[in-house]
């Protein structure tokens, strides 16, 4: 932190909050609100003369509630930069002339009451997402008693308790007494793995944690008795493997199975835990002196903030999606924007600087660029066509789309941020917006082939690049049977599957058409999926007033990994494609005959308006 | 606040009650019968 502080190309911006970001890769602009400290920074030098006389006291947060730190206060002891800052909150009456004794013995005259709130304009070429995690609260898990009982803590206050720098100066007590404990237990999982409460993903860091703790303790306090009860231990990395072993070797018990219940003598104030040993399938009980719950990872509570501030994509549970989990594995979705650390999934020490590395040196190619090459993949505006209706910049996942409806300026595509989902073209009701690539007349043209020769015997299958059509191959790679009448048209995303496409295969006399795209959670391009199944439900409707039944049109989330469901919906769409009768094929496309692409029909518009004015104009 | 809402799975056919916010966000929705993501919401004359 301090080199950081101290470094000439970094501009640290602490107790400050990105307020809005616009631009796009290399030229982004961001408001950041710096929020008044009340104390200069640049002046104070920490003598803590301040904090000396300041009556008030709340807990700390940084020591998890062990001790009290003043209204005006030093987060941590290491706080780059080393200044202290009013809680306005706590500070007296929230008037602090009516106490001002900070401004009293301040010889550096650094305190100033009415400070305001800095807004900070930068211009920067890229963005690195570090935004950390917040930690579970176990204290809807009323079997293991935290809050309950003072000796139950969770392992972020067990850290606190045991740091050089903490409420006990790095003295190991516990808090009901005081005393070092003689038993201590560690219960794994609190709030990770679970369906019904916290979270069901592994939070990745609390095993090898715990097992650190346990080695530590053994280190400065050998005759502490330490239980740890567990699902099971993940020690998959470097060396950890061997840290267990340590642990193990120094008689740290490891109890498979975690307790039912947590109770407390009221006397002693010690635990009593009950547990199903999984081993040996007996039901235990095990009195300890301190409990430490291992509290799982959780995505930070302000996530949803800065995804629109960034139009950022989150996945289910709700940490920060890379653009590809195996290739670009620190890119976000946005281009120019990285990702690292725990806001993109709980990670340890070691992992988080690795990806924050990465992050740094992708950064630095765009920063290094004078120019930066984009793949050729992205939309553009026939300008003459567009109405400046704004549906496209509404429909772009990237807001990579500018247009002034009021002032009839037709969209323009910024083309550095375009990533090429092509929602917009499918979304635009003019034809204006085309694709530089998977264009309008290489899919018709692919449509014509497919539906060329015996129609009746195939199914239109739109896949998308990244999932789908992955799911297709890895169903191939995989071996997989399923019936050879599926036709797969790739398109970079399903929410590039114009209504136009889906009408002109049934025109041509497809049974069935599939539209397939990636999970929710997975799309790769932030939430242009949502548009395709938003349009596939306007189709149904469409069909159905049509005459035509909705069921012939269908809808599927496939992943890359699931190729046999990919399989499996290949086989339920052979079933359903062969009770299509030859009838319904024949009146969807006596229905479709009339079916003119919406380009055709602004084409046609402009003509009609053109010649019209001419014929005023004579 | 979410409501109920009538949804049909164009794949199989199965007709099944699930929360709907029209205001709220999108959501990937599967048939609980054939776990097929065609699924419809009936409208009220399409229920008929």
């Amino acid at each position: 932190m301090m080199d950081v502080g101290r470094h000439p190309n970094i501009k640290l911006l602490t107790y400050s909050e990105v307020e809005e970001v616009s631009g796009y890769v290399g030229n982004f602009n961001v408001k950041v609100r710096k929020k008044a400290r009340y104390v200069d920074e640049n002046e104070c030098n920490a003598c803590a003369e301040c904090f000396k006389v300041c009556p008030v006291a709340v807990p700390d947060e940084f020591q998890q509630g062990f001790s009290s730190r003043k209204a005006i206060y030093m987060q941590l002891p290491q706080a780059v930069p080393s200044s202290y800052i009013i809680d306005m909150e706590a500070c007296l009456g929230n008037n602090p002339i009516a106490c001002g004794k900070c401004l009293e013995v301040c010889d550096k005259k650094c305190i100033d009451y009415d400070m305001q709130d800095e807004m900070i304009d930068l211009k920067v070429g890229a963005i690195i997402v570090a935004t950390g995690m917040d930690v579970y609260d176990p204290t809807e898990l009323d079997e293991y008693g935290y809050r309950s009982f003072e000796n139950v803590i969770t392992s972020m206050e067990f850290e606190r308790l045991i740091c050089a720098g903490g409420p006990a100066q790095g003295h190991f007590i516990r808090p009901t007494d005081e005393k070092t404990p003689k038993t201590i237990g560690f219960i794994q999982c609190v709030g990770s793995r679970s369906e019904k409460r916290g979270n069901r993903y592994c939070s990745n860091i609390c095993c090898m944690n715990t097992i650190k703790d346990t080695v530590l303790l053994n280190d400065h306090y050998p005759g502490i008795e330490m239980k740890v009860f567990y699902m099971d231990i993940r020690a998959f990395g470097k060396a950890f493997e061997d840290l267990f072993r340590r642990s193990k070797e120094a008689g740290v018990k490891y109890i498979r199975g975690l307790p039912g219940e947590v109770r407390e003598d009221p006397k002693t104030r010690d635990l009593i835990v009950t547990v199903e040993n999984t081993t040996t399938g007996e039901v235990e009980q095990h009195e300890l002196d301190m409990l430490v719950l291992s509290i799982g990872v959780l995505p930070r509570q302000d996530g949803s903030g800065i995804q629109k501030l960034l139009t950022l994509s989150r996945t289910a549970d709700g940490f920060f999606m890379e653009s590809h989990p195996k290739l670009k594995p620190v890119d976000a979705p946005t281009k120019g924007v990285f990702l690292a650390g725990c806001a993109e999934f709980p990670k340890d020490v070691k992992d988080s600087v690795t990806q924050a590395s990465a992050a740094a040196a992708r950064a630095e190619i765009i920063l290094n660029a004078d120019k930066i090459k984009v793949e050729a993949i992205t939309s553009m505006v026939d300008k003459e066509m567009c109405t400046a209706c704004e549906i496209c910049y509404r429909a772009c996942p990237y807001k990579c789309i500018e247009v002034d409806r009021e002032n009839k300026i037709p969209a323009q595509i910024i083309e550095a941020a375009c990533a090429g989902c092509g929602t917009c073209g499918a979304e635009c009701p003019f034809g204006a917006v085309t694709m530089r690539h998977f264009t309008d007349d290489q899919i018709i043209a692919q449509i014509e082939a497919i539906l060329d020769e015996d129609p009746m015997e195939k199914t239109v299958v739109f896949a998308c690049n990244w999932c789908s059509y992955q799911g297709a191959d890895f169903a191939g790679i995989s071996r997989l049977q399923y019936p050879p009448n599926q036709r797969i048209i790739r398109t970079m995303c399903s929410g590039r599957v114009d209504e136009d496409f889906v009408l002109y295969a049934f025109k041509l006399g497809a049974p069935i058409v599939l539209v397939s795209g990636c999970h929710f959670a997975d799309c790769h391009y932030i939430d242009a999926n949502r548009w395709t199944q938003k349009r596939v439900e306007k189709l149904w409707d469409k069909l159905e007033k049509m005459g035509v039944r909705p069921e012939r049109l269908q809808l599927e989330w496939i992943s890359a990994a699931e190729g046999q469901k990919f399989a499996k919906v290949m086989r339920e769409l052979e079933e359903m494609r062969k009770k299509v009768t030859k009838e319904e094929v024949e009146f969807t496309k006596n229905a479709l005959k009339d079916l003119k692409f919406k380009r055709e029909k602004r084409k046609a518009k402009l003509q009609a308006d053109k010649a019209k004015a001419e014929k005023v104009a004579v | 606040m979410a409501e109920e809402a009538t949804f049909k799975c164009l794949r199989c056919g199965h007709e099944f009650k699930m929360p709907f916010d029209p205001k709220g966000p999108l959501v990937e929705r599967a048939c609980p019968k054939c776990q097929s993501n065609s699924v419809r919401r009936m409208k009220e004359e399409q229920k008929k």
